[in-house]
């Protein structure tokens, strides 16, 4: 699992090894991905929430 | 050597030309509010981290494109994929977003804090004049082009102000926070000055809000900052800023002059008289559309001289004056003049340029007109 959120950060950050991702694509499930990427989206909406409402303070 | 002295000319003509845009006045004015100085500090901190990033980045690539040239027998080196340098062109971007983004929301914050203000002006924005209105003063005015027509059409030399001019200034207090109110009557405007670093969208049926507190006396020019139409270039804005004694005194002597023409509405008005106040509205009001002699410009704008259907009908002249015509250009004027200016220009209308209807309209008529 932490394989899989390692993952989905190197995507949101938009650099990844060759390696990794030929390995992502031969052992991992589509949809593990995309429920971890869904949830951790969601997480980076509440992050810069909180950090908007810090600043507006 | 060489390559250093290039390198060095180089920046010397980059700052060299930065200072020169700046003193020719190219760039954003420092202003006279706190708040124009924090966004220019803003704009200049933005300005030079962006002059930075070009320098490090133009001059990697030129250094080299010159150091390794073909014709010095440079191999293009193949290959696929570095993780550290593609994580740190990553990073830096993302740091330096970072940076921009804490003095941006500092000041973007203070921008938008339009609350406890101890003066609002309502400002409407019409094709093609300003209005403003002094929330709880009882004061309201429009203020139109003051520039005069001779010199739009090139008979008469610009004046020093040409087309920033106008014949009633907005006057507000220095050291106040005065919040405005932004709406439009008829299309988009947009409220613009640069020294109060104020340029807002009047929009119809939005109301906007920014807010000024001036430190200095003064007078600020600005325009319509959003294409409105034919006479978009004729709407400028003035400010006056007062200290505030005298603007007390101003504001007391306009509620004052506002009663007294309120008075007005009741007594029976000389033909002269509306006359004489008809033509300084028309001049103000309605010449940028149905010109100076009252010819219009067909079929938009149709003539007043010698229009017999408007002379024949004078309550359809009333109308159309306070209702405006719907679907045409003609606005309705019923709460942009009050019944003593609309009295004078419809009397003023229908016996000048050769026009001889010889009737007049009195101001109690569009007062009673007005509360129907």
């Amino acid at each position: 699992m932490w394989e899989v959120v390692k993952s989905v950060l190197a995507a949101f950050f938009g650099v990844q090894k060759e390696q990794r991702r030929c390995e992502d694509f031969q052992h991992g499930r589509a949809a593990v991905f995309i429920t971890v990427g869904l949830l951790m989206a969601m997480l980076l909406v509440v992050l810069v929430a909180l950090v908007a409402v810090v600043a507006a303070r | 050597m060489r390559t250093l002295l290039v390198w060095l000319a180089g920046g010397l003509s980059l700052a060299g030309s930065i200072q020169v845009a700046m003193a020719n006045g190219w760039n954003m004015p420092v202003g006279v509010t706190e708040l124009s100085g924090n966004i220019h500090s803003l704009h200049m901190t933005i300005f030079w981290i962006c002059v930075a990033i070009g320098v490090v980045v133009f001059g990697v690539m030129f250094y080299s494109l010159f150091r390794y040239r073909h014709a010095k027998g440079a191999k293009a080196a193949n290959f696929h994929e570095n993780i550290v340098v593609e994580v740190v062109w990553t990073a830096i971007p993302l740091l330096i977003l970072i940076g921009m983004a804490v003095p941006a929301t500092a000041t973007l914050k203070q921008m938008y804090d339009a609350s406890e203000a101890d003066l609002d002006i309502l400002v409407t924005g019409q094709q093609w004049r300003w209005r403003y209105d002094y929330l709880g003063e009882d004061v309201a005015f429009t203020s139109n082009l003051g520039t005069p027509r001779a010199q739009i059409r090139g008979e008469e030399a610009f004046g020093e102000n040409y087309l920033l001019e106008v014949d009633e200034p907005l006057v507000v207090p220095v050291n106040r926070k005065v919040r405005f109110l932004f709406t439009s009557d008829d299309v988009i405007h947009s409220w613009w000055v640069p020294d109060l670093a104020v340029k807002q969208d009047s929009v119809p049926g939005f109301i906007n809000e920014n807010w000024v507190r001036i430190d200095e006396p003064g007078v600020y020019r600005g325009q319509c900052a959003e294409l409105c139409g034919k006479d978009h270039a004729f709407m400028p804005i003035v400010v006056h800023a007062m200290e505030e004694e005298a603007f007390d005194t101003w504001l007391a002597d306009r509620r004052a002059a506002a009663s007294q023409e309120a008075q007005g509405i009741d007594r029976e008005w000389a033909m002269d008289e509306l006359m004489e106040r008809g033509e300084q509205v028309y001049t103000a009001v309605c010449v940028s559309c149905h010109q100076e002699d009252g010819s219009g410009n067909p079929p938009a704008f149709p003539a007043l001289a010698g229009n017999q259907a408007l002379l024949d009908d004078r309550d359809r002249h009333i109308d159309t004056v306070v209702d405006g015509v719907s679907g045409a250009a003609m606005p309705a004027f019923r709460s942009t003049l009050n019944p003593v200016e609309i009295a004078a220009v419809i009397t003023y209308e229908r016996n000048a340029w050769g026009n001889d209807s010889g009737d007049s309209v009195q101001p109690s008529e569009i007062a009673e007109r007005l509360s129907d």
